[in-house]
């Protein structure tokens, strides 16, 4: 990076602009050569624009990317979760709310007889993943579609989560 | 102009004296260029400013009470939402003040990642910047291009942390995960990309007439009122004051890394341009080297060879069945990619008071879970002896600091931000004075004022 | 008498569908080109039954849009003179477009039809003068909306726009010097003639500094970045600030339009117009000797597609302008105008003067 100041041909305006357009109709050139030879069926060109056509093309997510939450099953169906509100209490937004029940099974203790998040407070931190004992909730749907018309749309409940 | 003749009722009635007054112009909350929401109310002469008053804090969210109503570990995500172009250095230094109140030492690469991941949100932070400026000053394709360039640092961010923005990265005691496979390689490729851009940005501004015009000489302030005003970071080293936190007051392993700090002369707009500029590639040059020097990293696990499936540790240890546990690699949800147990223990210190145990102990033997549960509970979590510390990290704006109170329960008894932006602000003013009105925007842009951090 | 007026109706109809389709086809291309240079997709969602046709359906949607938006008049403002600023700026701006030429002449019906609306011997100036009354266009609205921001964008429009009408004038001097007319077909007409034998007498070769001075003062004339600062669109927003729906429309379109007229302009001064060279009014008279003859309506028709391309060819060179540089602080624009492209402009004026003299 030149940080003396301008020489004279600068100062004249001219030398620099031209530099500049060169440089970018260099990308406006390189761009339509790209696009007309993927328009001509050429696929095997790289694409000439870093856009993701959302809903056709989707950005790949990392695989710790954080998206909407679902509770993890057993065998039969019902979730893993045993209700010890370790997920409720380390949540920094207060949006996890369980009530508990008695699971017949004394092995395992308890179920969760409500369990609602509420994505609209949600933050997406990741502390329930976190702090969950038993590997019953997870971040990893890949979703990150959740736009709903009301905020009641936004709780999610057990049924929703399962999925 | 006073008339002499007899005022009839047919004849106009003498005019009155032209008073000028000043105009007064409202660069208001709601307005498309402003960084974040400030009032800005000016008092122009033609299209100099004379006068300039800047009302903050309608972004004022309550930050500090917000974080005394959680655990330690609860505040991270409150603290990723303070500079929100530069999350990552943000929890870092919450975090360092909370190490320093329990006098917790983080292992070494962890340190090395902190260091890492700083650096890479300080370039973030400068393109956002440099960009936005850019854009208010007209050249919109510059902008384009920085935020192409960031976007690719974003997804560096996000392999590690699992967001792009909102990355609760942090924890007391360490990092939430280790750096995934292959990452060295990814993000030196992500480097060559963004310094292709930095060269591509420096030929269309730096040299160009009409940039420079635009920003030299603008928004000046002097040495003394920097001084006296609290400024730091670039700003402040763009007149000339040698301070950087990373060099004089070292944290992390800054110690060992060689960058140069760069300065300016003058104090205009010109000259954070080309701080901001320098300090992307010496930001880049530093990530590189803690990355050619990362410590530990991909451990030979001396394991029987199996990989069970983290609900059947679950479901087996819960029946006691916890023979040979300890010898398996358990396969986590992939949120958790970076807590697999050898390498999590390389980027965690090894306090109990403070970490989360590893979860394969939290899902194998009651020791890990009775740890886990302490921490977590209600009532229990990391509970510091009581007193205070302030630590304080180099953010992008300029020194970020910390100072965190503690009763000795486990909730923060106050958490204090000293937002580099505050002191910044502060001395605007007197960067508009005296300028035109269409300096207003650009010289704002350049001061980086992100509202998160100013209004907490 | 009505074939005449036949003719003319439909010269009159040709130019200005022509004009009023290519400003809104710019509106389209200057999303496009930006997008292509910044590496991304435009705009390419606004689709009919499915097709999307790259995106232009969007100047259709856009053009929709602003039919059926609430027409909005500021409150104290002043209600005849809101209205009728963007009327003034577009009647101004698109009358300019009468006195250019963008063919020769073409014979049909066994009549010779000049492709040009009014072949008037002071072209030059009546575009000149129309140019400046659209500068009311600016100041009624600026002042007409009660509002600080736009009375600031007003007053910053019009007296940018007054000084580089003076300048630009003073651009074209050398020009009109060497092609001694001031009649737009006839300099057109005057650069198919060759220097040495090979070289076409286009203005950028015999005036190339006017050609730079009169491009970058017709830039600033448009109010284009970089020299939009009335426009000012991060910072005052600019002087219709106060407009919505389809007055804002016509604002838009008069920036577009008068981007035209300048590229027009600049291809029919400096760049021959719509002269193809060696072409001539029988066929190719190429240097060596060989002719080649061509019917006259093939040679006309070549002339207006020439002439077409080379006004498309500035227009997205304005374009590329625009989405490249930074722009300029008020003062320095006036600077620039005044100080800069004023003396040199008459220096060039002395120095092809001189030439003139000399080799005569």
């Amino acid at each position: 990076m030149n940080r003396r100041d301008l020489n004279f041909a600068e100062r004249l305006y001219l030398s620099e602009v031209f530099k500049g357009l060169w440089l970018t109709s260099g990308h406006f050139f390189s761009n339509m050569k790209k696009h007309l030879a993927r328009q001509l069926g050429f696929t095997r060109i790289e694409k000439g624009a870093v856009t993701f056509q959302y809903p056709e093309e989707r950005r790949p997510f990392s695989p710790r990317y954080r998206s909407r939450h679902r509770l993890t099953q057993r065998e039969d169906g019902s979730p893993r979760c045993v209700a010890c509100m370790m997920c409720e209490t380390a949540c920094p937004a207060r949006c996890i709310y369980i009530v508990a029940g008695e699971h017949p099974d004394p092995n395992i203790e308890k179920y969760p007889a409500r369990f609602d998040i509420d994505l609209g407070v949600c933050v997406f931190c990741g502390f329930c993943v976190e702090a969950c004992p038993e590997d019953a909730i997870r971040m990893d749907t890949g979703i990150v579609e959740i736009a709903a018309y009301s905020r009641k749309e936004m709780i999610y409940h057990i049924e929703d989560l399962l999925q | 102009m006073t008339s002499e003749t007899e005022t009839t009722s047919t004849e106009p009635s003498q005019p009155k004296e032209l008073t000028p007054r000043a105009m007064l112009l409202n660069v208001g909350p709601s307005h498309p260029a402003m960084h974040g929401v400030i009032r800005i109310v000016t008092q122009l002469e033609g299209e100099t400013v004379e006068k300039c008053e800047i009302e903050i804090g309608y972004l004022h969210r309550g930050f500090e009470k917000s974080c005394e109503q959680g655990g330690y570990n609860q505040a991270v995500p409150y603290t990723d939402r303070l500079n929100y172009v530069s999350p990552l250095i943000n929890n870092f230094g919450y975090v360092m003040a909370v190490e320093k109140l329990l006098g917790i030492q983080v292992t070494e690469r962890c340190e090395y990642i902190r260091v890492i991941m700083g650096e890479i949100s300080r370039v973030t932070d400068h393109l956002t910047c440099v960009a936005a400026s850019a854009m208010e000053l007209g050249a919109m394709t510059v902008f384009l291009y920085m935020i192409k360039a960031r976007e690719f640092l974003w997804e560096l961010v996000e392999d590690v942390t699992g967001a792009r923005l909102t990355i609760s990265y942090g924890r007391v005691g360490g990092v939430s995960g280790d750096l995934p496979d292959g990452f060295k390689e990814k993000a030196l490729g992500v480097f060559k990309e963004v310094r292709k851009v930095l060269v591509e940005v420096d030929k269309l501004l730096t040299r160009n007439r009409i940039f420079v015009d635009r920003t030299k000489g603008v928004g000046t302030i002097s040495r003394a009122d920097a001084i006296g005003y609290g400024f730091t970071g670039p700003v402040a080293r763009s007149v000339g004051i040698d301070y950087d936190v990373r060099r004089d007051q070292p944290y992390g392993v800054y110690n060992r890394l060689k960058f140069e700090v760069p300065l300016g002369t003058r104090g205009d707009n010109l000259d954070r341009y080309y701080v901001r500029m320098q300090e992307m590639e010496q930001s880049l040059r530093i990530a590189e080297q803690a990355l050619a020097t990362l410590p530990g990293g991909a451990v030979n696990v001396d394991a029987s060879g199996n990989v069970i499936e983290a609900r059947d540790m679950v479901d087996r240890a819960k029946m006691g069945q916890t023979r040979g546990v300890k010898q398996t690699l358990v396969q986590l949800s992939p949120n958790l990619e970076g807590l697999q147990d050898p390498r999590y223990k390389q980027v965690v210190a090894s306090d109990k008071r403070a970490v989360l145990p590893a979860k394969s102990n939290t899902y194998g033997n009651i020791e890990g879970l009775m740890n886990h549960f302490m921490l977590i509970m209600e009532g229990y979590g990391i509970q510091p002896p009581k007193g205070e510390a302030y630590a304080c990290v180099e953010g992008a704006n300029g020194e970020l600091g910390f100072y965190v109170v503690s009763d000795g329960t486990g909730r923060p008894y106050r958490v204090r931000v000293r937002p580099p932006c505050f002191a910044l602000m502060a001395g605007v003013h007197r960067m508009l004075e005296g300028f035109m009105m269409a300096d207003i925007v650009p010289t704002f842009g350049s001061i980086n004022m992100i509202a998160g951090e100013l209004d907490r | 008498m009505i074939v005449n007026i036949g003719i003319e109706l439909a010269k009159v109809l040709a130019v200005l569908i022509g004009v009023l389709n290519l400003a809104a086809i710019l509106t389209w291309m200057e999303r496009k080109q930006s997008a292509v240079m910044q590496d991304r997709i435009g705009a390419n969602r606004a689709s009919i039954f499915g097709f999307r046709m790259f995106g232009l359906f969007q100047v259709l949607a856009d053009g929709l849009k602003m039919f059926v938006k609430e027409d909005f008049i500021p409150a104290q403002g002043h209600r005849f003179l809101h209205g009728l600023a963007p009327f003034v700026a577009a009647f101004f701006a698109l009358i300019g477009f009468a006195a250019i030429p963008f063919g020769d002449t073409i014979h049909l019906f066994g009549r010779e039809i000049p492709l040009q609306i009014i072949d008037l011997n002071v072209g030059i100036l009546y575009i000149f003068a129309a140019m400046s009354l659209g500068i009311y266009g600016v100041v009624l609205a600026g002042w007409a909306s009660n509002n600080n921001y736009a009375f600031l964008g007003g007053m910053r429009g019009s007296s940018q726009m007054f000084s580089y009408e003076v300048t630009i004038g003073a651009t074209i001097l050398g020009v009109l010097m060497i092609f001694e007319s001031m009649s737009l077909q006839q300099i057109v007409r005057a650069q198919g003639q060759l220097l040495w034998g090979i070289v076409p007498k286009w203005g950028v070769i015999v005036q190339p500094l006017g050609c730079i001075l009169f491009l970058v003062a017709g830039i600033a004339e448009t109010k284009r970045v970089p020299f939009d600062l009335p426009e000012g669109e991060s910072e005052i927003i600019g002087f219709f600030v106060e407009y919505s729906s389809m007055k804002f429309g016509l604002f838009m379109l008069t920036d577009f339009v008068e981007t035209v007229l300048i590229a027009a302009l600049v291809t029919t001064l400096f760049f021959g117009g719509w002269q193809v060279p060696y072409l001539m009014a029988d066929g190719w008279h190429l240097p060596g000797g060989t002719l080649l003859a061509w019917p006259q309506w093939l040679v006309a028709i070549t002339q207006v597609i020439a002439y077409a391309i080379k006004v498309f060819f500035f227009c997205w060179f304005m374009l590329l302008v625009r989405w490249t540089l930074p722009r300029f602080r008020y003062d320095q624009l006036m600077r620039l105008g005044w100080q800069m492209i004023f003396p040199l402009s008459i220096l060039n004026l002395l120095a092809t003067a001189v030439v003139i003299l000399l080799l005569n």
